[in-house]
């Protein structure tokens, strides 16, 4: 049953919203950004920070757009001149006090103080230099967050998300009237497992993330639409690159999985994205080396040593590569007897308790379900002990791998681990930060992800690799999109029929076939 | 940190001696029963913690936490809100001088300068060298026809003035 | 009475009848008085009746909003299915309002009565009686009050307990109560909602003031009728005051007069006029939030609601502060606008900072450093804190500072012109 919808006009803009919808939300349906700081749709509204001050016909006094509900024939006007003035007058405040710290600010460039101000504040200040501004020091919350307590605006996000959405009620604000900062107990430090997000949340550069302190400047960074591989969750996130080296990790919203969020984990966890350690050209084995040579030898070398063994087949992947990739694995072994396995490092779930099926999971690896899906097991000792006996067994950016194979060994992988010298033929691919390609979250939601950054050397993604040897072994053309490797999956797999890059978008859809969980 | 656990040996802190046990915690159980929520009695749990301590300090609060279900942080920003609430120790008695405008133009001000000086004090919010007297200024104190009004600890005394101050810090003495 | 005054004869003594008396603290002395039969009669009484002959009676809430209290008591649900709460607004902390003390530690029990009714006529079965931390003396008598009381059993059902503040003016504010007895720093909520649909513990909820009532068993016993009898002026402002009158008078004191009385002979006649050799500069009706009258405007108002309006300030707690000749007035602003930045809770941007400012703005000037820029852009300010924060103590510190530049600007040009002497240093 539809919600009942209410006509409304924002600036002029008729726009039709359910029932119930805010006057700042509407307005974004009519493109009308009102400013403010405390609202946030993740969180409580508090209606303190009175910056998202509008004009209302009929209303007597100006109304904060965050707590007004739209109303049949409501006339909302952001740019009255009494809301404009009240605005201002709200930027003036908060600058009397906050430091000219831009150009040693970390938010600089994604600072809302700074784009309301540029946009509608004043150009120069009326507080008297002789006055001096508010002071206290830095304070170190916990694990990553620094609290500058100078440039804070007392939005309360950070305390409402650890109230509201975290549940653990570790900030507060102390003090009270201009003597207010935001205040923290010796016994409870900001080690929340979702803590981070706070330093997100924060409008302004008060709360910092001591990961990124003094790392890149935001008009520096290009952002990429990706998929965090802490765990099976699958959060959608951004990646912030510099120079083409991953230096930040932030939520992307998406409202069916993270909402606006992602835990600490998954935020820290981009490291490894940028090793240097990589296997940058294809390897094949002379004698008793590798030796370094082009695609075209390699894969031919890899064509006729499959040809020439039996038929036993073993596929030892990770559940970190992409769907495409173990589509295109599996596809490689059409006709073989084929046992295909995968294993996930455990950990402790985390839980964001106030986001109802949000946690960061136990299953550290965010595409368990996509190789579930694709038919790899998860017997993966027993396909070790099978791999003994196999004439074929290929390992896919596995670096642990220490497996004991009488047959041909095909490493493919973004690093060359020990276990994989004795490989007849090693592959170098992308990993996910320069590839584009899709995961299947736990809860069966097909994501895509997009390429950040160059790869290293020869290095390509690992659905391409798969598409050329299977060209090469007479199983179809080769592939030139990631979104031509995913259509040829959505044709072959009952549960991605229908499915496409386009249809997906950067937002997802659930995969077709009921999914257990 | 829990209530009662014990420190490390040979840590050399003291042992923290709780405040909710025996009728201070007798007091605190009839007290709940007057709210539906646990964290409604916060306000009187902080106030028997000072009525105890004569001020609430950082482990204090971490106890007040623990018994009524909140964390240490939140009942922190409780008691920085409430002036009353002192989170550092006071001089023996505790005086609070009201000089809101009301009293102010009845001449508050010389009165908060004879307590400084009557009583050793010397400066606002300092405890005096013989540790019994702390002074400062406090707004409105709902006493304006009888300025100006002073809080000694618990007693409320009307009318004060430069010239009776001696006699109001001898009583005390 | 004009307590600790005899009761002057213009006076019309209603809720100020006992002050004074030790005898009327006691539940026994409170019944020789005739204490306790409108209660009696109450709860025995349909709540719906109640509250019509509160409405009748054109009682308005005298802790400062002045809104109409069986209006206010018929927000409730009608039809009880949550517990519903009565909150006694006893925080009285507005600048040159001493009133509700006076009702607490003399007449304890009248409140306690007052209360009682209240909470039978909104179907409310518990009562909190938010006592400021600071008020020491009528917490002893409430206590006492309530625990003799108690033993009486005159309350039926109907739980009351007293809740201590701890030292925070904007506790006052209702909402803001509601966070204190819930165990929160003392923050004024967004309305909506509003608390008789969403209030203490998120259940249906009234606030009332102390005074307020106070005057509920008198208009049981008396009828409606009678206490709309009880005014001088307007129609719309009913029964009697009392008056916190403090300053520069000669008797400083509380004087329970009927709506409309003149201010002019409130302050010349009852309290006893200036000391000698002053004439009155300004006063402030209504407690420190509303805008100061100066001395023609003070002579010529009446005061019930409309009547101070029309005089362009509010009745507001009816805290008359009396300012004679002596004073500084910049001064004295000054004190009112740091008064205000103290209290502040820090929620709102133009409260937060504003009030502080303000305050700095005003000291500099009485440091004289301060330019004529300074006036309009206290003004300016001013303009900015008022009608746009979740409550209105940001309103409450502009009021002074923008009657007081209107009407004493001369003393401001003064110090910034340095034809007056520095009282304060930079």
């Amino acid at each position: 049953m539809p919600d009942e919808l209410v006509s409304l006009t924002i600036d002029g803009v008729p726009v039709r919203v359910p029932k119930g919808t805010l006057v700042i939300e509407a307005a974004k349906q009519a493109g009308v950004l009102v400013p403010h700081y405390c609202y946030h749709p993740g969180l409580p509204v508090a209606g303190l920070c009175r910056m998202c001050l509008v004009e209302i016909e009929q209303a007597p006094k100006l109304q904060i757009a965050c707590a007004t509900q739209v109303a049949e024939g409501m006339a909302v006007h952001t740019q009255a001149q009494a809301a404009k003035a009240a605005r201002r007058g709200v930027l003036e405040l908060l600058l009397i006090n906050h430091p000219l710290d831009c150009p040693i600010c970390d938010q600089a460039g994604e600072c809302e103080l700074q784009d309301f101000t540029f946009q509608e504040g004043r150009s120069a200040t009326r507080y008297s230099p002789d006055y001096a501004k508010r002071f206290n020091p830095v304070e170190d919350f916990g694990p990553d967050v620094l609290y500058v307590p100078n440039r804070c605006i007392l939005c309360t996000r950070c305390v409402r998300f650890m109230e509201d959405v975290a549940k653990e009620p570790v900030l507060n604000v102390s003090e009270r009237g201009d003597r207010a900062y935001i205040g923290i107990h010796a016994e409870g430090r900001l080690d929340h497992p979702w803590a981070g997000n706070v330093v997100d949340l924060c409008p302004v550069g008060s709360l910092l993330s001591k990961d990124f302190l003094h790392k890149a400047r935001a008009w520096e960074l290009d952002k990429t639409a990706s998929i965090c591989t802490g765990c099976s969750q699958g959060c959608n996130v951004a990646l912030d690159t510099r120079d083409n080296v991953v230096v930040r990790v932030r939520p992307r919203s998406n409202l069916e999985v993270n909402r606006y969020f992602i835990c600490d984990h998954g935020r820290m966890n981009y490291r490894w994205m940028n090793r240097g350690d990589r296997i940058e050209a294809p390897l094949v084995r002379r004698g008793n080396e590798l030796h370094a040579t082009d695609w075209d030898e390699a894969v031919a070398r890899v064509a006729t040593l499959v040809r020439g063994a039996g038929s036993r087949a073993v596929a030892l992947v990770s559940a970190k590569v992409s769907t495409e990739a173990l589509f295109l694995a599996r596809e490689l072994f059409r006709g073989h007897e084929w046992t295909g396995a995968f294993q996930v490092v455990m950990g402790e779930e985390a839980p964001l308790a106030g986001v109802p099926g949000l946690a960061l999971r136990a299953e550290r690896a965010p595409n368990a379900k996509g190789a579930e899906l694709l038919g790899y097991g998860r017997g993966y000792s027993a396909a070790l002990e099978a791999a003994e006996r196999a004439a074929i067994v290929l390992v896919l950016d596995e670096p642990d791998i220490a497996v004991r194979c009488e047959g041909v060994l095909i490493y493919v992988g973004t690093v060359l681990p020990e276990g994989a010298r004795d490989a007849a033929v090693v592959l170098p691919i992308a990993n996910i930060a320069e590839e584009d390609g899709t995961f299947v979250n736990r809860d069966g939601r097909v994501q895509r992800y997009s390429q950040a950054k160059p790869a290293p050397g020869m290095a390509r993604p690992a659905w391409w690799v798969f598409a050329e040897l299977g060209a090469a072994l007479g199983h179809g053309a080769p592939v030139a999109t990631a979104a031509d490797a995913f259509a040829r999956l959505a044709r072959s797999v009952d549960a991605f029929r229908g499915m496409g890059y386009e249809r997906l978008g950067f937002g997802g859809r659930p995969a077709a076939a009921p999914v257990g969980v | 940190m829990s209530v009662g656990a014990q420190p490390p040996p040979g840590a050399g802190i003291e042992e923290y001696r709780p405040v909710f046990a025996d009728k201070t915690l007798e007091r605190l159980n009839e007290i709940l029963t007057r709210y539906p929520t646990r964290q409604a009695a916060l306000l009187p749990a902080l106030w028997l913690v000072q009525e105890a301590r004569g001020w609430i300090s950082d482990r204090n609060m971490a106890e007040v936490a623990e018994v009524l279900g909140l964390t240490p942080a939140y009942v922190k920003g409780v008691v920085t809100f409430y002036t009353m609430y002192h989170q550092h120790p006071v001089g023996k008695h505790f005086v609070q001088v009201c000089t809101t405008s009301p009293c102010n133009i009845c001449g508050a001000e010389a009165v908060v300068r004879a307590l400084l000086d009557a009583t050793g004090a010397k400066e606002l919010g300092a405890t005096s060298p013989d540790g019994k007297w702390t002074v400062v200024e406090v707004e409105c104190l709902g006493a304006c026809g009888f300025a100006t009004p002073v809080l000694v600890d618990d007693d409320f005394i009307e009318s004060v003035t430069p010239e009776t101050v001696p006699q109001l810090v001898s009583r005390y003495q | 009475m004009g307590y600790p005054h005899k009761p002057h004869p213009k006076e019309t003594v209603v809720l100020s009848k006992h002050f004074g008396e030790a005898d009327a603290k006691s539940y026994k002395g409170w019944v020789k008085r005739g204490g306790y039969r409108a209660l009696e009669r109450a709860l025995a009484t349909e709540p719906a009746k109640l509250i019509e002959t509160v409405k009748e009676s054109g009682l308005r809430g005298r802790g400062g909003a002045g809104f109409p209290t069986g209006l206010k008591w018929s927000f409730m649900p009608r039809e009880k299915k949550k517990p519903h709460y009565l909150c006694v607004n006893a925080d009285e902390s507005e600048p040159g309002t001493f009133k509700d003390r006076e009702i607490m530690r003399w007449t304890p029990h009248a409140l306690l009565e007052g209360t009682a009714i209240a909470a039978h006529a909104i179907q409310a079965e518990v009562a909190y009686i938010y006592i400021r931390g600071e008020f020491t003396e009528p917490w002893a008598a409430m206590e006492k009050a309530l625990t003799e009381a108690r033993a009486a059993k005159v309350f039926g059902d109907i739980q009351i307990y007293l809740h201590r503040g701890a030292g925070a003016y904007i506790c006052g504010e209702e909402t803001a109560l509601m966070n204190s007895i819930e165990g929160k720093r003392g923050n004024p909520r967004i309305k909506p909602p509003f608390p008789a649909a969403a209030g203490l513990f998120g259940l249906p909820t009234t606030i009332n003031n102390v005074e307020t009532l106070a005057a509920v068993p008198h208009i049981l016993t008396n009828g409606a009728a009678w206490y709309k009898g009880l005014s001088l002026s307007s129609p719309k402002s009913t029964g009697t005051k009392l008056f916190s009158v403090c300053g520069h008078v000669q008797q400083p004191g509380n004087y329970e007069v009927t709506m409309g009385f003149p201010l002019k002979d409130l302050v010349y006649e009852l309290c006893g006029g200036m000391r000698p050799g002053r004439t009155l500069k300004a006063c402030i009706p209504g407690g420190s939030s509303v805008p100061i009258l100066d001395r023609a405007e003070t002579e010529s108002c009446l005061l019930d609601y409309e009547g101070v309006v029309e005089r362009g300030s509010m009745l507001g707690s009816g805290g008359v502060i009396v300012f004679d000749d002596s004073t500084d007035m910049v001064y004295q602003i000054m004190r009112l606008a740091r008064f205000y930045a103290h209290e502040s809770c820090a929620q709102c941007t133009q409260c937060r900072e504003g009030t502080a400012w303000t305050t700095k703005i005003l000291e500099r000037i009485l440091a004289g450093q301060g330019t004529l820029a300074d006036l309009d852009l206290l003004l300016d300010l001013s303009e900015n804190m008022t009608g746009k924060t979740i409550c209105v103590l940001s309103d409450s510190c502009a009021a002074p500072v923008v009657s007081g530049i209107k009407k004493f600007k001369s003393e401001f040009e003064a110090y910034i012109a340095g034809r007056r002497k520095p009282v304060m240093v930079a």
